[in-house]
């Protein structure tokens, strides 16, 4: 048994981070939801249809997909990347490329300059965000987002959170968050979960973690700078 | 050395020879080939779903490439209907001949797509036939086209032996030299198949290097 006794929800605009060590169960959970994975009991919901009575195809392409190693196409444009899903939902060609330069000037980089290049002359972050781009690009109502900013270096990670933010509130969309990084998960979480070796520790709110005292969580906070954690009223505002 | 004498009636009958056997030679060599081709991604296809049918595809072939190719063409001989004298049996050996290299080389090349590539393919939603069809085949194609490449110059080679089951081609002219202690006959022979090996080559390495920058 991977995952037992984990029960959580995610609204519309909303970011459920689930918080774990390596091997606590996090991806899994997340890979229920648009079925990569299929549970043995239990079941997932989106807007109150079980995803098991769900055809996966159709149902993958209604839920946006990001993860770290981006998954790219190595042997498409980055245009051809962002309108994959458009392409397997038929969209016209005038309309994908629409909304590729809609999505792709969103995300940072310039339609013109960007469209014909390839995955392999973009640096990391640039990968991830066309990563993100055709994650958005059916404008899908919920995201699953599987540690996308882990590999990283600190700063465009953090440029990328950042404009998590602003595309959150622009596309207004449910999100499911993997993370191993608390400061990721405070800066971007609506809730928190906390797994431990498959079971829900604990659900919380980023302004209420500080105050949690279960022990996953209190070795999650072992991880900040103490004088951070002295600042802690910071994060309750 | 004495049949090296250059009669000119000998010389057009043979130039004659030469080309009939040729085309002969491109025929049996065209259509084995395209049944392997076919045959083999089909099969490395499915050999990628099915690890039992890639485990016995892999094990048939390796077996039948490891039977030396005279005795390939012995066995059938005598087989009814799939066997014989003449083309048929001579193309069939020549299809089982050619099928490792382009199996192989088909379950390799789509087994080393990037795992995060056809797990980002998978949630995005494609079907198993989009995965195939937009991904894994392009993705593979430099490398299937290096197995077809290694089938088809080993296969202008082997084509040479059908001449001993009636098969015909360049070997008639090479087993007639043989037979007759013929110089001249067996270079007839030699010359225009290692000729057609190195074109077909060079023809194959142009496609893959096409294939690999697209």
């Amino acid at each position: 048994m991977v995952l037992d006794g984990v029960s959580l929800a995610v609204e519309r605009g909303e970011t459920l981070v689930l918080l774990g060590r390596s091997g606590s169960g996090k991806t899994t959970a997340l890979r229920l939801v648009n079925r990569l994975l299929q549970p043995s009991a239990g079941d997932v919901m989106i807007d109150g249809n079980e995803v098991s009575q769900m055809n996966p195809i159709s149902l993958r392409r209604q839920v946006g997909y990001v993860i770290q190693e981006f998954g790219l196409m190595p042997h498409w444009t980055v245009e051809d990347n962002v309108t994959l899903v458009l392409r397997l939902l038929d969209w016209p060609v005038p309309d994908r490329e629409r909304r590729a330069k809609e999505l792709l000037d969103q995300v940072g980089l310039p339609y013109a300059e960007f469209r014909f290049r390839r995955p392999h002359e973009l640096s990391g972050g640039q990968r991830q965000r066309v990563a993100v781009a055709r994650a958005l690009a059916a404008n899908p109502p919920l995201l699953l987002f599987d540690e996308p900013f882990g590999a990283l270096d600190p700063v465009t990670r953090h440029e990328m959170q950042e404009q998590f933010l602003d595309l959150r509130s622009r596309y207004d969309f449910a999100s499911v968050f993997v993370t191993h990084d608390l400061l990721e998960a405070l800066a971007l979480g609506t809730h928190i979960a906390v797994l431990h070796e498959g079971r829900l520790e604990v659900v919380t709110t980023p302004g209420e973690f500080f105050g949690v005292r279960t022990p996953t969580a209190i070795s999650f906070l072992n991880t900040l700078p103490p004088q951070l954690l002295k600042e802690r009223g910071k994060w309750q505002t | 050395m004495a049949n090296l004498i250059l009669d000119p009636i000998v010389l057009r009958s043979l130039a004659r020879d030469i080309g009939e056997l040729t085309l002969e030679h491109i025929v049996l060599v065209a259509v084995s080939s395209g049944a392997a081709v076919v045959i083999a991604i089909a099969l490395g296809v499915i050999g990628t779903r099915r690890a039992g049918i890639r485990r016995a595809s892999l094990a048939v072939a390796s077996v039948l490439q490891t039977v030396p190719s005279l005795a390939l063409f012995g066995f059938l001989l005598p087989v009814p209907f799939i066997g014989g004298i003449g083309k048929h049996t001579a193309i069939l050996c020549l299809v089982l001949y050619s099928l490792l290299p382009i199996l192989r080389n088909t379950i390799v090349g789509i087994s080393s797509v990037d795992l995060p590539v056809r797990e980002a393919a998978i949630a995005m939603g494609m079907t198993d036939m989009q995965l195939l069809r937009l991904i894994e085949l392009p993705l593979a194609a430099p490398t299937i086209i290096a197995g077809i490449r290694v089938a088809l110059v080993t296969n202008i080679g082997t084509a040479v032996i059908a001449a001993v089951i009636g098969g015909g081609g360049l070997g008639v002219l090479i087993f007639r030299g043989v037979a007759s202690v013929d110089t001249l006959q067996i270079l007839a022979g030699a010359v225009p198949a290692a000729a057609l090996a190195l074109l077909a080559d060079a023809g194959m390495g142009m496609l893959e290097r096409r294939i690999s920058r697209a």
